[in-house]
């Protein structure tokens, strides 16, 4: 277990609030260096909403956010993936009328992963073979599951140090969520990535966590291993009332 | 029927004009598809353009003028995406307050230039060739090429480059886009700054073969909508290519008919495509 | 009666004009100012009350014009028998128009003003190269002798126009008519789904405004005596019309003419030479003034401090018994995809009268698209709904809310510029029971009591925080006291005490009588209410019965939290 290491991502007290989405309050959270951290909720918990505020897409009201010891809140958004954040949002968001290619160039549009882009574009063809053969096809085209990998592929290609993966298990065929997940923790092991994983999925999630947290309303709930939460009865009711 | 020569000869002006139409729609183009706002001041910033060529072609070559007018519209385009980004609550609003300011600029033309018809002299102006049986004009042929120059280098930019990659995830997703890096306020400033520096060239373009007159602002609009929007919003190739189309029917319907027949094709051609295609816009 | 003696005020005080004896200049210009205040109002009854902001204005005034000047101008008409077929061949242009672009979904906004814009264009050639052929029509009609002058004559009948427009705009402002015209502007598909027939609205709107205009246009055709296609189709006369609603406020009946009162009194004083210039940049220079600094006009800020008085009615009636029992709703095999995501697939389970059904399911189950599917909002690509007996699929959205079926939005989508009062009283004006606006209102004073908004009545949607919006929008769908009401993720975003509140209430509605099909994901909510359950995943309902066995049915579990063992 690497949940040991010096924080990358602190969360203190965070509010945050978008429009009619749910919101979510005092929520802390940390997460250690090359570790994989699950958020498990059900629907309309805030979970989006949360990570969403990770990746500068929205502000947050008040509370600190600050990853590597340096705040985040004074950054604009398009600066949030110059400190090694990058997200693969909820329901892919892919550009869907750019090639496959630009959608991944894209990826490494600012700072330095700019002069390794080939060398990244390599790499995510090994990682995600059937990829490569549509480099060419507007991203739009591609099943669900390629779209995934797709939305994967093109954080990945700013080489970050905190990968933000939102319900990546979405509308995909259970074979297809496996081979996801798998991805995630080959990802964490060879390349060494912190991973914050959003799930709704929540025994997919928390099997491969180091560590888990619940959201419920808006708010962090229980906290502990993957395999604890896996047991706590306050999952399953968070999920299904029981 | 009009004889095969005349048609040609219609044809080939209706190519001419077709590509000012794109010219024209270039800067719209960008402003609607990539910006959401509806620039319906860009012709009368088209025409100032033109006013301000011919205002400086009595010291100036016109081409020369461009050194004034392009760096001086780009700050215009600049300004304009700085207040309707900050005032103007949706894309209806845009084009409500360019309408307001399209006013301003046509009286402010009216109150300098007159309301008087002006035809610019220039070195250029009875330059032509014989081709065959056709005459071919200079302007109409400058024109024809800074429409290719730059709706194709536009496209080329839009397509191989990373600000054409930004701009377009930019016009899908904004919040995407800024989350891998794109800053797109300042992309909507240079957009906004491009679009307008197109309508400068636009207008020593009409200043150069067309007369100039403040009511004529208000010509232009329909035909160069209907180019926009059957051409494809955010497009750069889209507009010259249904610009040149709707140029080259136009054209055809004054020779069979009457020239006061022409204006017809294009706003009819307009509102098929609204009410056809409204989900594209 | 306060409202009819001003009308009848401003009718005495202009129509005493040409009897005054006073020089020319002065009727001129009063002509010109009730004829705005007839261009302006009548813009408004369409664009400003529905939002479907028109630059062709200009088109349908110019098609009365035409007619008039081409009858009695080219064919020796009498003058008087050409005004109602130039209000007649207004009024058509629109509805011909309407007809096809009303039908259109997306056609708002920026795209209806281009296309009436370009109407303008479409028309002015048809009628250059037609009927006027270019130089224009000369307009030598005999006018019947009612003021000492022709001039005057044209002038009484121009005001008998505005005082019927400004009636017209009075009356449509506080019919039912108009309340559902403002739901349109606001939002045109919950306005449908609470039963406004909007398409049938929008067209009436448009026939009459262009009528009035036509109508406007006949008597200017013999007020110019001479007519031309470039003066009668211009653009300026749209951008002014859209001008002086604008400042004046154009969701107010009273706000287009107060506006055409300023501007027409500003280009007037700006009419000779150098200065028409200045007039016309003044007016650019007033209209983004405007747009930007004053989106709701003149009357816009009288109408925001509006505060009436707060009523306390006794609680709602006695409930509602329940006396049949049986399906209220049968869902057969129901399916709709789009563009390749098949959001419900043959879904198939019933709704029982009287009960709260829980309809759960993962994110993205379909349980959204089948709530959009009965309301009408989305048409079935194949299957059957059965509600008490009929069909529900291809039927309109407003004839699904009469038939007795309400819903709310997850995502609060109140009327924003209604006031929370008006937002309750619309559903009862077009639901099961169609009131006129008064009872409407009374009605709507009861469920804002119900749901405890009674003190937020004069406020807007944009004043309340999001707890207070979805009761909103409970009060809402309450309103039209619906047979079967569809709760859509109403406690999303509440606090748990405020969700205790919500929770009370739900159960109070169906103490009304009615029946609930309750979307929800907070489980603990939807063990506590339901009587019943249906789990829908991948579009298909997987299983169906009592709460708490339907969560241990293994299906569900794996539904829910995943493949074990992944």
């Amino acid at each position: 277990m690497r949940t040991s290491g010096p924080p990358v991502l602190e969360l203190r007290n965070v509010r945050v609030s978008y429009g009619a989405a749910p919101a979510v309050s005092d929520v802390s959270l940390d997460v250690a260096a090359g570790a994989l951290v699950v958020v498990v909720g059900p629907n309309g918990a805030g979970k989006t909403t949360l990570i969403n505020a990770i990746a500068g897409v929205h502000r947050i009201d008040t509370g600190e956010l600050s990853m590597d010891g340096r705040s985040l809140r004074q950054v604009a958004p398009y600066r949030f993936c110059e400190h090694g954040i990058a997200l693969v949002p909820e329901g892919r968001r892919l550009f869907t009328t750019l090639s496959v290619r630009e959608n991944l160039e894209l990826g490494s549009y600012r700072g330095a992963a700019r002069a390794r882009r080939a060398q990244s574009l390599a790499e995510i063809c090994t990682l995600f073979p059937v990829l490569e053969a549509k480099l060419e096809a507007p991203a739009g085209t591609l099943s669900g599951g390629q779209q995934q990998m797709l939305a994967i592929g093109r954080a990945l290609m700013s080489r970050p140090q905190l990968l933000l993966l939102d319900e990546p298990s979405m509308g995909l065929a259970p074979l297809l969520v496996d081979q996801i997940m798998d991805a995630v923790v080959a990802l964490r092991r060879d390349a060494g990535t912190t991973v914050l994983l959003v799930e709704q999925n929540a025994v997919a999630a928390l099997s491969i966590a180091d560590r888990g947290y619940v959201i419920e309303t808006g708010r962090m709930g229980h906290a502990g291993t993957g395999a604890e939460l896996l047991r706590d009865p306050a999952v399953r009711e968070a999920y299904l009332g029981l | 029927m009009p004889s095969a020569t005349l048609l040609g000869q219609s044809i080939l002006s209706g190519v001419f004009i077709g590509a000012l139409y794109g010219l024209l729609g270039l800067g719209l183009s960008l402003s609607w598809g990539m910006l959401r706002q509806v620039n319906l001041a860009h012709f009368a910033l088209a025409f100032l353009g033109g006013y301000l060529t011919f205002q400086l072609s009595n010291r100036l070559d016109p081409f020369v003028t461009l050194a004034v007018t392009v760096p001086l519209f780009f700050l215009a385009g600049v300004a304009l995406h700085w207040f309707l980004s900050r005032y103007a609550a949706d894309t209806l609003n845009t084009l409500l307050v360019t309408f307001g300011l399209t006013s301003i600029i046509e009286a402010g033309i009216h109150w300098f230039w007159t309301a008087d018809f002006h035809r610019m002299d220039s070195v250029y102006a009875n330059m032509r060739w014989k081709a065959g049986i056709f005459y071919i004009p200079l302007p109409e042929v400058v024109t024809l090429g800074f429409a290719l120059l730059l709706c194709g280098a536009m496209w080329a930019a839009l397509r191989f480059t990373d600000f054409g990659r930004a701009a377009r995830a930019m016009t899908e997703d904004a919040a995407m886009a800024a989350a891998f890096g794109v800053n797109e306020k300042r992309l909507g400033y240079v957009i906004s700054g491009l679009a307008s520096a197109f309508a400068a060239v636009a207008g020593v373009c009409l200043a150069l073969s067309h007369t100039l007159a403040p009511v004529q602002i208000y010509a232009w609009m329909g035909v160069v909508f209907a180019a926009v929007m059957i051409g494809g919003l955010g497009s750069a190739l889209g507009p010259l290519l249904a610009g040149l189309l709707i140029g080259v029917s136009e054209a055809i319907t004054m020779a069979v008919t009457a020239p006061t027949w022409a204006p017809l094709v294009s706003f009819s051609l307009l509102i098929a495509i609204i009410v056809l295609r409204p989900a594209k816009f | 009666m306060r409202v009819a003696a001003g009308f009848a005020a401003f009718a005495l005080a202009f129509a005493v004009v040409p009897f005054l004896g006073l020089p020319a200049f002065y009727e001129t210009f009063m002509y010109l100012l009730l004829h705005a205040i007839v261009l302006a109002t009548s813009w408004n009854l369409l664009s400003g009350y529905s939002g479907y902001f028109s630059f062709g204005h200009g088109a349908f005034f110019g098609a009365g014009v035409y007619t008039t000047a081409a009858l009695s101008g080219k064919y020796g008409w009498p003058f008087l028998p050409t005004l109602p077929l130039a209000a007649g061949a207004a009024a058509l242009l629109g509805l011909l128009l309407g007809a096809v672009v009303f039908r259109v979904r997306a056609l708002r906004g920026e795209l209806f003003a281009l296309l009436t814009l370009a109407v303008t264009f479409v028309l002015a050639t048809i009628m250059l190269n037609t009927v006027d052929g270019g130089p224009g029509i000369q307009v030598m009609a005999a006018i019947p002798k009612i003021a000492p002058s022709a001039s005057g004559t044209l002038y009484l009948m121009m005001l008998a126009i505005a005082v019927g427009t400004l009636w017209i705009s009075y009356a449509v402002f506080y019919s039912r008519f108009g309340t559902g015209l403002f739901a349109i502007h606001d939002d045109e598909d919950v306005a449908e789904v609470m039963g406004v027939p909007t398409y049938r609205f929008k067209l009436a709107a448009f026939c009459l405004s262009c009528a009035l205009a036509g109508l406007a246009g006949g008597i200017h055709a013999v007020f110019v005596s001479y007519v031309t296609v470039a003066e009668t189709f211009s653009i300026a006369l749209a951008v002014n019309v859209v001008l002086m609603s604008a400042l004046g406020g154009t969701r107010h009946w009273l706000g287009p003419a107060i506006g055409a009162i300023v501007i027409t009194a500003l280009l007037y004083a700006c009419t000779a030479g150098e200065v028409a210039v200045l007039g016309r940049a003044l007016v650019g220079v007033i209209l983004i003034a405007v747009i930007v600094l004053m989106p709701h006009g003149i009357l816009g800020k009288v109408l925001k401090r509006r505060e009436g008085p707060v009523v306390h009615p006794a609680p709602v009636a006695a409930p509602a018994v329940i006396t049949r029992s049986g399906p209220i709703l049968v869902a057969r095999a129901v399916s709709k995809a789009f563009s390749g995501v098949q959001a419900l697939s043959e879904a198939t389970f019933e709704v029982q009268r009287g009960e709260i059904l829980g309809l759960v399911g993962p994110n993205g189950s379909g349980k959204s698209t089948f709530i959009n599917v009965v309301s009408g909002h989305y048409t079935a690509d194949s299957g059957s709904l059965i509600f008490e007996g009929e069909e529900l699929i291809g039927r309109a959205a407003h004839r699904v809310a009469r038939a007795g079926i309400a819903r709310t939005y997850q995502i609060p989508r109140p009327f924003p510029h209604l006031s929370v009062l008006d937002n309750v009283a619309l559903p009862p004006m077009f639901g099961l029971v169609t009131m006129d606006r008064a009872s409407a209102q009374a009605q709507a004073w009861r469920w804002l009591e119900f749901t405890k908004l009674a003190d937020k009545a004069h406020r807007f949607p944009s004043e309340l925080n999001l707890h207070q919006l979805k009761f909103l929008e409970l009060a809402r769908a309450l309103a039209s006291r619906p047979k079967l009401l569809f709760l859509d993720e109403v406690l999303s975003g509440l606090t748990s005490t405020e969700m205790d509140e919500a929770i009370q209430l739900v159960r109070a509605i169906r103490d009304q009588g009615a029946t609930i099909v309750f979307v929800e994901h907070v489980m603990r909510a939807v063990m506590e209410l339901t009587d019943r359950v249906v789990v829908l995943t991948y579009g298909r309902a997987i299983a169906a019965g009592a709460p708490r066995d339907v969560m241990r049915d293994p299906q569900v579990v794996d539904a829910y939290l995943g493949t074990a063992g992944a």
